[in-house]
């Protein structure tokens, strides 16, 4: 849904920066004009915002979606799509080592996202606050659009949520409990639109400047009062009604009020753009601001686009992140559960010929497998790994594995990526093209602060990625794992366990005595 | 796990424990500290200005740990639960800061220009706002603000307790419901408090984001204050039930808030230095210039640079001793922010601190200490029958 938003959003710069054909005039690139952007725009830092907030928010939907395509790839009916699910998929075999490192690369993806969030809207709030026209100009802007950002994107996740779930029967993984809190959240941030609302309408009359005074009276009952009163009946008043629990649980009452929300946002964007440019400090550009029909159509076209967007991806992308729900159930708790294996165990199948791979045990529990781990890792063995369909809770200590790198990966490409960017920046207004630009110094640090961040997140989201394909070597056209029918089960509800013959304790007939009788329920030997 | 049932009462600091001592040392640096005003106190605007500073400091860590229990409370957290007793208390020293507001309310014309009549007269930007900052209105705004706090306060205090004495379990359910609407007030109010007493001692200048930069500082202050106290009673084997888990969700919020405050610093400087409009810029120019910009520096890089690569390792938010010098060094460090924020608006006084600031501090920090002390011993250390509270012993991170 963000990516989404942001290609919708995209398209209206792509028009309106005209000639979208040397678009790549705004890069930071050495060139034949020798003339280098200006860091000290907003609109600069707009630019690094937005892509840096596309390509992370591609690589964070992208790295989830892994493991998902993984049991996608493993369940595909026809050979054509087992190849393009499993081209995506990387060679993603579930492997315990390589969810250690996921699990981390996730968390680092998550935790960077909400200062992505936050700092992408603050800066897009920045283009009107650097500004100094009365109604732009207010610091609290950053956090307000922050808070308006989650208002609106909670909204529109409702809307969709309600309809998916139904059309698609998710009712049970999609609960009314996870509708509940999102219903607060907007509750919660609305009020915070609210306050700031409130805030500027009080700090306008308090700073006596008669320009500023000028601006929020219009607002309220000059030519536009009809989208200001429209703005706050449905960002204030509306979500007021969340309060009420029966409405929180009232999918048309969701639905509905999520809808107005929206209608609100846009009606806000309206009211700032629009109110303080139609009477701002030149009286000979006063008019009364129509849109056109061009402008109308473009509006309902990008609506289209997101939903045709939204509607391809229900349909050919997995829609809920299957292996990360598995992970909370209760019976993936390694700890939940008779740790005992079949009743039986199983028979060990005859040595094959030619070249071993290894051996392949399967276990239909996350509890009987977490024992055997303990007991492969008690018995030495080094060249082995366990094979999950979701990260289970603990099993790095039953496997004995060590804490993963890479955060360290993580913190010094975020921090060389922020570096660089500050440098960047510095070098171009300082030696290669300093330019005298409304009244801003050459080393104009705090307008470097904005990029800097940027590029830093994206060195962070970078070398997570770059992590964890390094890490867990991957992607690889092909495992010797996959040569087993059974191990499709890998992605789907079983659990695996496999020795390579390599290890310097395997031994033909003692290790696949040590797997039966930590309780697989199936034995099966790979060649290479 | 045997807390959870064990009788409400065995959590408690015992009479002989050296934490009880901690009201009568409140008490006695209060003593301390006021003799020390009293005989030092040379120019009246001085001393206003360090009691302004030091009241300020211990009122928006009252405020934010009421913050916290709030927002806690709203959001159905269990992690924190083993730590809201800690900050309940903490909040509901409230009332005591209405006494500790007297010497400012006697002393306006030592700090408030605006209330000045003969200013004022000469001033046209001062008549405008002369219906808000005028003396009576601006004493019962005061008034007001006290009075909404105190009864936030000690109605989540109230409640909880009787969470206590009567195991009661309507209390918890009536507690979420309201915390969540009582932010609003608490808000408005902790907004136009930082407006009126810290904003308008530059009568000409604002800034919208103002009440969100006074909150963003008294709550990183109050979890620090949280912190330390949660360790110091752990350590004094008053809280077993404080775990590591706990310990490192204090860090994060620890971690996670001082960024957020400098990100609300950091939005008002750089929108106003961008503008560049000289009505505005004036708050920056004072605090760039001469000794303050020293102050000025040490507050970005101490309040923000500092903490924020020290507390991002997870082993210091996981270690006690690295995770109270964190919360230390933010508590002097809001010091700082709230000193930064004061001092260079009254016309005439040097950046340096002296004798007077610090015995300012003993003063209201010995009050702060007496009434939080005594509050601390008075009740049970932990709500023993919250619903929730063998989830928030339980708590793991990951």
């Amino acid at each position: 849904m963000t990516l989404f938003a942001v290609l919708c959003a995209l398209t209206f710069p792509g028009i309106h920066v005209g000639r979208i054909w040397v678009a790549y005039w705004l890069a930071p690139v050495p060139n034949q004009m020798g003339v280098w952007p200006n860091f000290r725009s907003p609109l600069l830092w707009d630019v690094f915002a937005v892509s840096i907030y596309g390509t992370v928010s591609l690589l964070f939907w992208y790295v989830g979606l892994i493991p998902d395509l993984a049991t996608q790839r493993d369940r595909s009916t026809t050979k054509i799509k087992q190849w393009i699910y499993g081209a995506f998929a990387l060679c993603w075999r579930g492997s315990q080592r390589h969810w250690q490192h996921y699990e981390v690369a996730y968390l680092v993806l998550a935790g960077l996202s909400p200062p992505l969030v936050l700092s992408v809207h603050s800066i897009v709030s920045m283009a009107f606050a650097v500004s100094q026209l009365p109604g732009w100009h207010t610091t609290i802007f950053p956090p307000y659009f922050v808070a308006g950002a989650i208002f609106s994107g909670f909204a529109m996740v409702i809307t969709l949520m309600v309809i998916c779930r139904k059309a698609f029967g998710l009712e049970q993984v999609i609960t009314m409990r996870h509708l509940d809190y999102m219903a607060k959240v907007i509750l919660a941030t609305g009020m915070m639109v609210g306050y700031a609302y409130s805030l500027e309408f009080f700090i306008a009359w308090y700073s006596g400047n008669p320009a500023e005074v000028y601006v929020f009276v219009n607002r309220a009952t000059g030519d536009y009062a009809w989208a200001y009163w429209t703005m706050i009946s449905c960002n204030v008043l509306v979500p007021q009604l969340f309060w009420f629990k029966k409405l929180r649980e009232s999918l048309v009452a969701l639905f509905v009020i999520s809808i107005f929300v929206n209608i609100g946002m846009w009606f806000e964007r309206f009211v700032i753009i629009v109110t303080s440019l139609h009477h701002d400090f030149l009286p000979s550009s006063w008019d009364y601001f129509r849109p056109t029909i061009w402008d109308v159509a473009c509006l309902v076209g990008s609506f289209g686009l997101f939903l045709t967007l939204f509607c391809l991806f229900v349909r050919f992308v997995p829609m809920v992140a299957t292996a990360e729900v598995k992970t909370v159930l209760p019976q993936a708790d390694p700890h939940h559960g008779s740790a005992a294996g079949p009743g039986a165990p199983p028979p060990v199948p005859a040595l094959p010929a030619g070249e071993r791979f290894g051996l392949l045990a399967e276990f239909t529990t996350p509890a009987v497998l977490y024992r055997a781990c303990e007991s492969v890792r008690d018995a030495g063995y080094s060249r082995w790994d366990a094979h999950t369909p979701f990260p289970v809770h603990g099993l790095d200590r039953a496997m004995g594995l060590r804490r993963s790198k890479l955060p360290w990966v993580v913190f010094v490409l975020a921090m060389g990526g922020a570096a660089g960017g500050f440098a960047l920046q510095s070098w171009v207004h300082s030696v290669a093209y300093p330019s005298v630009l409304s009244g801003k110094p050459f080393f104009a640090w705090p307008a470097y602060i904005p990029v800097t961040f940027e590029l830093g997140v994206l060195g962070g989201a970078l070398g997570a990625v770059f992590g964890i394909l390094a890490f867990n070597k991957l992607p690889r056209h092909h495992h010797p794992l996959f040569a087993s029918t059974s191990f499709e089960r890998a992605s789907d509800d079983r659990f695996f366990i496999s020795i390579e013959s390599r290890d310097p304790r395997f031994d033909a007939s003692a290790t696949p005595e040590l797997l039966r009788q930590a309780g697989a329920s199936r034995l099966e030997w790979l060649t290479a | 796990m045997t807390h959870e049932t064990a009788h409400a009462g065995e959590l408690r600091i015992p009479s002989t424990h050296a934490w009880s001592r901690l009201p009568a040392l409140g008490a006695g640096l209060a003593a301390v500290g006021g003799l020390l005003l009293l005989a030092f106190g040379r120019s009246s605007e001085r001393l206003m200005a360090a009691w302004l500073v030091a009241f300020l400091f211990f009122l928006t860590i009252a405020l934010g740990c009421l913050f916290f229990v709030l927002i806690h409370t709203a959001m159905a957290g269990s992690w924190g639960i083993v730590v809201r007793r800690v900050a309940e208390n903490a909040a509901a020293t409230v009332p005591l800061f209405a006494l500790l507001f007297i010497p400012v309310a006697l002393n306006l014309h030592a700090l408030y220009h605006w209330s000045d009549p003969e200013a004022v007269a000469h001033d046209a930007l001062l008549r405008w706002k002369e219906p808000y900052l005028n003396e009576s209105f601006f004493l019962a705004r005061a008034a007001f603000y006290f009075v909404v706090w105190s009864g936030i306060a000690l109605w989540a205090r109230g409640l909880s307790r009787r969470q206590d004495l009567a195991a009661d379990p309507v209390a918890n359910g009536r507690l979420r419901r309201y915390s969540a609407a009582l932010l609003v007030p608490l808000s408005l109010t902790v907004t136009f408090a930082a407006f009126d007493w810290i904003m308008s001692l530059a009568p000409h200048w604002y800034s919208t984001i103002f009440g969100v930069y006074a909150f963003a500082g008294g709550f990183v202050a109050g979890i620090a204050l949280l912190t330390i106290v949660a360790v110091g009673l752990r350590g004094a084997g008053l809280l077993p039930s404080i775990t590591t888990e706990h310990l490192h969700d204090l860090g994060k919020l620890l971690f996670a808030f001082t960024v957020f405050w400098a990100y609300i610093a950091f939005s008002q400087f750089f929108l106003i230095w961008y503008g560049n409009i000289p009505e505005e810029t004036v708050f920056f120019l004072a605090r760039l210039q001469g000794g303050f910009k020293l102050v000025t520096i040490a507050l970005a890089v101490g309040h923000f640079g500092v903490p924020f690569f020290f507390l991002m390792p997870r082993a210091i938010k996981r270690n006690p001793a690295t995770l109270v010098a964190a919360a230390l060094w933010l508590l002097a460090m809001h010091y700082v922010d709230v000193y930064w924020l004061v001092i260079p608006s009254i016309h005439g006084l040097g950046a340096r601190p002296g004798l007077v600031d610090v015995a300012a501090l003993a003063t209201v920090g010995g009050v702060f200490l007496a009434g939080f002390g005594w509050l601390l011993v008075k009740s049970p250390l932990v709500p023993a029958y919250d619903p929730r509270l063998s989830e928030s012993l339980a708590f793991e991170n990951v």
